[in-house]
């Protein structure tokens, strides 16, 4: 990577974390870490509640018991507005762009916190990252391609230099070469960066493959996590995940 | 074309009046209905500078400092206690609806049901176009365009006006882009009450003599020209209130000039029923 995009990371830890909406809770008894050049991932079906937990995380939802911390920071309930200039970004499953402002418009806002005076060469950098993005700055982001818009999203985050990246399903919606590029060599890259990465995926497969460590949420709770390797090996996991056959008696 | 050029000129007290209004409502997420009534109340302010010896045109400030305490101090106290209860968005509508009865007749009973007027000449007659506009017309026309383009100015080019489109688009996402939503919408509130100030005095300059309840229908015509341009469009805003302005004025010189609300709240039914997001509008793009 040439240019400084995302900083040296830090350590996002939650532990016995529960969060959810008016008070009940979604997610419950969630102790997970995510470090400095890692992906993290966590898989799990359809409502397990992944979106739900990383809300808590960045402050978007109630946290109702435990903590959040970035490395002894403790954010835990902080306004998102606290966690993005801690260093945080985050990239939402939708809505992850302003539809009405134009590609440039988008970035600046991701710049709101920095001085008026950096944001030109942020937007630099963060073009020289995402090349496509150069040629549509005028370009209302609503009317942009599912995968610029993703681009655009994760442009906008990248904008205060993020130490730790936190995305949900960056890839849902794109096309399979797309889905692999974005993981394998942006995804992927800022961990080796030097980032930290906590990423939700759909695609168990795709999500194992670019993972040091996974996490498998069912039900709001962590059921099954280890070194993608060793998940790969069990049963459970590969019959639930990887659309493999049921293991064998 | 006399008619013509009343109708500029309500057209562009509704252009003022509109531009506030849809910038409220893209903002901020509030159908503001009581905004005639503060219209009216900045109206009769600036009435009283203007009476105890201020000159008509010093005495708008006063009404523009009036509509935006109002409108700011309106959401602070009763809208955004009413939002936080979580209740279904209808309940908002009402209790504006509520504010804008007893704004209007809460008014009436301090000044009383008779008609006034400011101390001010209309100046020079002039004839342009084909049209006879007198130097207060004109001045009205001069300070519709400034305020057009200032609210140009402040939401494409301002880092405040960039950010009060980004917290009408996506909140949540504002605020985690580091956007200070709160500050932004109250600001928006203080922005769009002086825009209902301004719009509350220039229209009862305009009516000549006005009264308690003058603007108590306004708030069709306001309704008809923001979903005409679609809501939340400030440049939609400006071309909604021009037709709306110019229809119900050309119109009003065939058909009883009373029905001026009526004519504009067709237009707003045929709107709704056709496009419902306006002519420009997609759902709320400010
Ligand atoms: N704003 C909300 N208010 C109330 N309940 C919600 C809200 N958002 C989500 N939920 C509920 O919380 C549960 C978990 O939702 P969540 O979005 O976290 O799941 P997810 O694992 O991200 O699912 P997906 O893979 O479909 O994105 C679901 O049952 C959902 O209906
Ligand atoms: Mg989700």
């Amino acid at each position: 990577m040439s240019v400084e995009l995302s900083k040296q990371g830090q350590v996002l830890t939650a532990t016995g974390l529960s969060a959810g909406y008016d008070g009940r809770p979604i997610v419950s008894g969630i102790d997970i870490q995510a470090t400095p050049g890692k992906v993290v991932s966590i898989v799990g079906p359809n409502g397990s509640g992944k979106s739900t937990l990383l809300k808590s995380l960045v402050g978007v939802v109630r946290v109702l018991d435990g903590h959040v911390k970035i490395d002894d920071d403790d954010v835990t309930n902080l306004a998102s507005e606290e966690v993005a200039k801690r260093g945080v970004g985050y990239v939402p499953q939708i809505d992850d762009v302003f539809p009405p402002l134009s590609v440039r418009e988008n970035l600046e806002i991701g710049g709101y916190l920095l001085n008026r005076r950096e944001v030109p060469s942020r937007i630099d950098a963060v073009l020289e990252f995402f090349p496509r993005l150069k040629g549509m700055m005028t370009r209302k982001a609503g009317k942009l391609s599912g995968g610029e818009r993703k681009m655009l999203a994760m442009g906008r985050v990248l904008m205060l230099s993020p130490s730790v990246l936190v995305l949900d399903e960056p890839t849902a919606n794109l096309a399979p070469l797309v889905a692999t590029q974005l993981l394998e060599e942006y995804i992927r890259g800022f961990a080796d960066h030097g980032s930290t990465v906590l990423l939700v995926e759909q695609r168990a497969k795709a999500a194992l493959r670019i993972s040091d460590w996974t996490y498998v949420l069912g039900g709001g709770r962590v059921v099954l996590a280890g070194a993608p390797k060793d998940l790969e090996q069990n049963p459970a996991f590969v019959e639930s995940f990887l659309g493999g056959r049921p293991a064998a008696h | 074309m006399s008619s013509f050029g009343f109708g500029l000129i309500t057209a562009a007290v509704l252009a003022i009046a509109t531009v506030g209004f849809t910038m409220q409502f893209a903002v901020t997420n509030v159908l503001n209905l009581a905004y005639g009534s503060i219209m009216i109340n900045s109206a009769f302010v600036a009435y009283y500078a203007n009476v105890h010896g201020v000159t008509a045109w010093a005495s708008l400030p006063f009404g523009v400092v009036t509509g935006a305490v109002a409108s700011w101090a309106l959401n602070r106290f009763v809208f955004t206690p009413f939002q936080r209860r979580n209740l279904a968005p209808i309940t908002v509508v009402i209790v504006a609806l509520g504010v804008d009865l007893i704004g209007t007749f809460g008014l009436q009973a301090i000044v009383g049901g008779s008609y006034v007027s400011y101390r001010q000449n209309t100046g020079h007659e002039y004839h342009i176009l084909g049209m006879f506009l007198s130097g207060l017309q004109l001045i009205i026309l001069a300070i519709c365009a400034v305020v057009l383009v200032t609210i140009h100015w402040l939401l494409r080019y301002t880092r405040l006006g960039k950010a009060m489109r980004a917290t009408s688009a996506n909140p949540n996402l504002a605020r985690n882009s580091g956007v200070k939503t709160q500050f932004i919408i109250s600001t928006t509130w203080l922005i769009s009450g002086a825009l209902c100030g301004l719009a509350g005095v220039v229209f009862a300059m305009n009516n000549g003599v006005f009264e308690a309840t003058s603007a108590q229908l306004y708030i069709v015509l306001l309704l008809a020209a923001m979903f005409l341009g679609g809501p939340g469009e400030p440049y939609g805003a400006m071309f909604g209130a021009m037709v709306i302005g110019l229809s119900t004025e050309v119109s009003a010189a065939y058909v009883n000039p009373q029905y001026k609300e009526v004519i504009a709240f067709v237009a707003l039914l045929g709107m709704l029923t056709f496009r419902p997001y306006g002519i420009f509008g997609s759902e709320k793009t400010l």
